[in-house]
């Protein structure tokens, strides 16, 4: 290699690592901007197609969904917030929800009854009030929830301003597809580019595909969930039926996530244990409607992971990031395989390995 | 007013960028939104003399436009047998229709700079504009019609019917 073409590829791998430097705290930002310009792409290329410009195609999808966040906001929001306020006061009437009261409600008190007599059979076992006492310190960390909230308004607006960034990210990232795709391409060199070419339609295959099914999921699970919800008699039932929604983004252990809130929400209302199998029975209903008609209809098929790699992954995630990665690990690992599996194949079609 | 007008009117009217691509055979009937719409999906590439573009068995991906340069294309790496190609000139379009690997490898004989485009987008994009898609398939049949004229007939009669 020439002296000259190695101080370049140096000094490029220096600026490189100084952008990364200097950008990483926008990366998260920016990978979310990817994420809704994935999903939007399709409509921008549809105005596209009928003469709108790509700029005025770009604005046109976002005045529309702004519309569309605008008459959701009018319509549900305020009963959403209602909701949502409803459960922070239950929340944080400590005096109310003590361990005590909450193994006193109706379907609980078998239970806590069992425990005691078990306490009484084996000496020293005391499980009782050790049940009392976490129920007790769960709900007074629950309790100082609104309190934290107040407390770090400032990073809460930080944080919000970040996220108004996004859609302007993702406005260029439409606006100019083609010449960062082009852009992206000059780097490869005459050996790579077809393969650069597949890898690059591959990753708008998997990715656009399986995030726009994943969205059109959330919201049809979320819907109908609310409505299931409704129908059965469970207390708030259109929060409910959104984090039901937004949990079904994982694989085989969402929906459980759904029931037990619902359950939960059940139970601090006082209700019985009819009513829970009512939910249980209602979620399973919207399972069976996304499964055989929603996401094959969407997507065309489903994601061929093992329930096991699934588990592995979801647990994997949550221990690595919280609930966030327990939502993004599924999906994640799905398109790195997909992905991995196209780059091997290829490389031995070119003749590369 | 009327100056006024003209000024406004060259200030809005851009010169079609895109236009060089009408060169090519089957490019010949696209409108200018056509043009550009097929241009967002084109790769510039440059080849030095003696380089590969492609060699036999490799998956086919891309359609290669010839701007400038020569290329030698062998069917049979081992026969003398070669077809030479130069500008305004394509390849892999009719292999696209039949094959999903290469037939045949490509040697740049000069240096060449081609536009490239990869066969899913190009089917992608005729699909969903049909009427370009009638065009350029239009395009692609007048192509065919003249190459195997010109292998079905002998030279003499040829200038024969001309």
């Amino acid at each position: 290699m020439k002296l000259s073409r190695l101080v370049f590829y140096l000094f490029f791998t220096v600026v490189l690592i100084l952008a990364v430097f200097f950008y990483r705290w926008i990366f998260s930002n920016l990978i979310l901007a990817i994420v809704l310009s994935y999903i939007l792409d399709p409509f921008v290329s549809w105005f596209e197609q009928r003469h709108f410009p790509r700029w005025l195609s770009v604005v046109s999808v976002y005045l529309l969904i702004a519309g569309v966040i605008a008459w959701f906001t009018s319509q549900f929001i305020p009963d959403l917030v209602a909701q949502g306020n409803n459960l922070f006061d239950l929340i944080k009437n400590g005096d109310k929800l003590t361990g005590l009261y909450i193994v006193n409600m109706p379907f609980l008190r078998g239970i806590y009854d069992f425990l005691l007599n078990l306490d009484k059979q084996i000496p020293g076992l005391n499980i009782a009030p050790q049940v009392v006492e976490i129920l007790d310190s769960t709900n007074s960390y629950l309790a100082s929830i609104p309190k934290l909230l107040t407390d770090n308004y400032k990073s809460i607006l930080s944080t919000i301003s970040l996220i108004a960034t996004i859609p302007l990210l993702s406005f260029f990232l439409l606006k100019d597809k083609y010449k960062l795709r082009k852009a992206a391409m000059e780097f490869s060199t005459n050996r790579y580019f077809e393969l650069c070419i597949i890898l690059l339609r591959k990753i708008d295959d998997t990715v656009g595909t399986y995030l726009r099914a994943m969205l059109f999921e959330v919201i049809a699970v979320g819907f109908m969930a609310s409505i299931a919800f409704s129908i059965v008699g469970v207390s708030y039932p259109i929060l409910i039926g959104a984090t039901a929604g937004v949990a079904n983004v994982i694989p085989y252990f969402g929906p459980i996530v759904g029931v037990a809130m619902a359950a939960t929400s059940i139970l601090l209302a006082g209700g019985s244990l009819t009513t829970i199998i009512y939910a249980a029975i209602a979620m399973y209903i919207v399972q069976v409607i996304d499964n055989n008609i929603v996401y094959p209809l969407v997507v065309g098929g489903t994601i061929s992971m093992h329930p096991l790699l699934v588990l592995l992954t979801v647990l994997a995630g949550g221990w690595y990031g919280g609930i966030l990665w327990m939502l993004i690990a599924v999906p994640l690992v799905y398109i790195s395989y997909s992905l991995i599996r196209v780059l091997y194949t290829n490389l031995k079609d070119f003749k590369i390995i | 007013m009327k100056l006024y007008l003209q000024w406004i009117k060259t200030l809005l009217h851009k010169p079609n960028k895109y236009i060089a691509l009408r060169r090519y055979s089957i490019f010949k009937e696209l409108s200018s939104f056509e043009l550009y719409l097929l241009n967002n999906f084109m790769h510039h590439r440059s080849f030095k003399s003696g380089e590969l573009l492609f060699d036999k068995g490799y998956p086919l991906e891309v359609i290669y436009f010839i701007e400038k340069g020569e290329i030698e294309v062998h069917r049979n790496v081992h026969s003398q047998s070669s077809m030479k190609l130069g500008k305004n000139q394509f390849i892999g379009l009719i292999d696209m229709f039949y094959e999903s690997t290469r037939n045949s490898q490509a040697v740049a004989q000069t240096d060449v700079v081609a536009v490239a485009i990869s066969c899913s987008d190009f089917m992608h994009l005729l699909k969903s504009n049909p009427r370009m898609g009638t065009k350029v398939l239009t395009g692609v049949c007048k192509s065919f019609s003249s190459t195997i004229f010109h292998l079905s007939n002998p030279i003499e009669e040829r200038d024969e019917a001309k």
